[in-house]
């Protein structure tokens, strides 16, 4: 388990690393959680023409002097993906598949690309809809049970179920070879549309079909952020923050374009300021 | 610590109980289900008399699970009077799950 940070950062975009400086300059103890090139969306950006001080610059010479910057702090990211933070009252648990994390507070700056819900889906959440097969799993023995995979790893997940459910349906929404394993997974190239059903999930409506089934579990690269902290509030896609960036967990800021528009650096940057500061205030009071 | 309900006794405790019963829905291969115990303990401790707690595993009471129409877990279930008032599914913080409670008391 190892120590408890001070804070956490999700997400190593400008929102991130600009909440990591200022908490470091603060001295708190902080881990920062991310990618090796810190953001797709920074470094794919052709010109930019509108962050203060830097101007004509390409993305990628942006994220160079990002990188530089937080070298000389010794900021460190830690290239995992964290799947699931719990606020469990004192302490925030953000897990790593098996792994977990412990901090006092946690600021959220994951962007936004999350895929928009299927009609149906948040609906029917909890009542056969769900976003981990592995563990709801056992829940389907001897049931039908449709998969939703944008990703490899959905895959992996489907060959799990497949050896407590009865019959699984496997609905890629990427083009592979596809590595599944039993007779009971029956791959389905069509485009899903709705999910559908009365006090539960009863069907999938695919462009050219409709199937019967007890449980269908959409697995996604990114998820939604109330996904990813269970109990917090998401208005319009986005997480509701006050101009503290405080959302409506204790302890839990928030910063960039997973608050809200415009998508812009240096929004994100200003946002992750003012999040860690805050959450440096809130160290300090408890 | 939080006592087991199960299928034999389920229906005469949320029957008998004039305080609302929570029912904390889990099973050992669950790993939020791990996350919510403390929280669920920590919640009972602040809460008392005022509400009676127990858990149920899913996998040992297949009755009351397919009865209450469990499809995922954890599963927080908050009975008054025999009757379902409040059901929370997935992991929530400590302070959304004592808040549903309490206005039940
Ligand atoms: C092509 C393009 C050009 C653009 N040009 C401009 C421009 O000229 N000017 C401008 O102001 N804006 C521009 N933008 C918008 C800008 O990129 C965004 O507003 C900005 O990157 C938002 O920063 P952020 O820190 O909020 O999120 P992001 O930069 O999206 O960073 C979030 C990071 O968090 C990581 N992450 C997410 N979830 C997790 C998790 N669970 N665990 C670990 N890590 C996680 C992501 O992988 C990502 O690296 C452009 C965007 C694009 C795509």
């Amino acid at each position: 388990m190892g120590d408890r940070y001070d804070i956490a950062i999700v997400g190593s975009g400008p929102a991130g690393l600009s909440a990591a400086i200022n908490a470091k300059i603060r001295n708190k103890n902080i881990i920062i959680f991310g990618n090796k090139n810190l953001s797709s969306k920074v470094e794919k950006a052709p010109k930019v023409n509108n962050y203060l001080g830097f101007y004509e610059i390409t993305g990628t010479e942006l994220r160079d002097q990002f990188q530089k910057h937080i070298n000389s702090m010794n900021i460190d990211i830690t290239t995992e993906r964290i799947n699931t933070i719990y606020a469990m009252g004192e302490y925030f648990a953000l897990a790593v598949n098996e792994k977990m994390y412990e901090a006092k507070a946690i600021i959220l700056a994951t962007g936004i690309e999350y895929t928009k819900p299927l009609k149906g889906e948040e609906e029917f959440l909890g009542r056969g809809v769900g976003y981990c097969a592995t563990c709801d799993a056992p829940l389907y023995k001897g049931k039908v049970v449709t998969i939703i995979g944008y990703n490899r790893e959905a895959e992996e997940e489907a060959n799990y179920v497949s050896e407590l459910a009865e019959k699984i349906f496997y609905v890629p929404m990427y083009k592979a070879e596809y590595n599944l394993k039993r007779g009971n997974i029956e791959i389905l190239k069509d485009k899903p549309l709705e999910i559908q059903g009365d006090d539960r999930v009863r069907n999938v409506i695919l462009k050219n079909e409709t199937i019967a089934t007890d449980g269908v579990f959409v697995l996604k690269d990114s998820v939604a952020p109330n996904q990813l902290v269970p109990g917090l509030l998401v208005e319009n896609d986005h997480i509701k923050v006050d101009l503290n960036m405080s959302t409506n967990i204790k302890g839990c800021f928030a910063a960039g374009d997973c608050t809200g528009k415009p998508y812009q650096y240096m929004r994100a940057a200003g946002q992750g300021q003012v999040a860690a500061l805050n959450a440096v205030s809130y160290l300090d009071s408890l | 610590m939080i006592s087991e309900i199960k299928d034999t006794n389920f229906a005469e405790i949320i029957k008998s109980s004039s305080e609302p019963v929570v029912v904390d829905f889990w099973a050992s291969w669950c790993g939020p289900c791990k996350m919510l115990a403390p929280v669920i303990d920590e919640i009972s401790g602040e809460i008392g008399d005022k509400a009676k707690f127990f858990k149920l595993n899913v996998d040992e009471n297949p009755v009351t699970s397919t009865q209450y129409k469990i499809a995922s877990i954890p599963t927080v279930m908050v009975l008054k009077n025999g009757e379902v008032v409040d059901t929370l599914v997935g992991f929530r913080p400590k302070d959304a799950i004592k808040s549903v409670i309490e206005k039940h008391i």
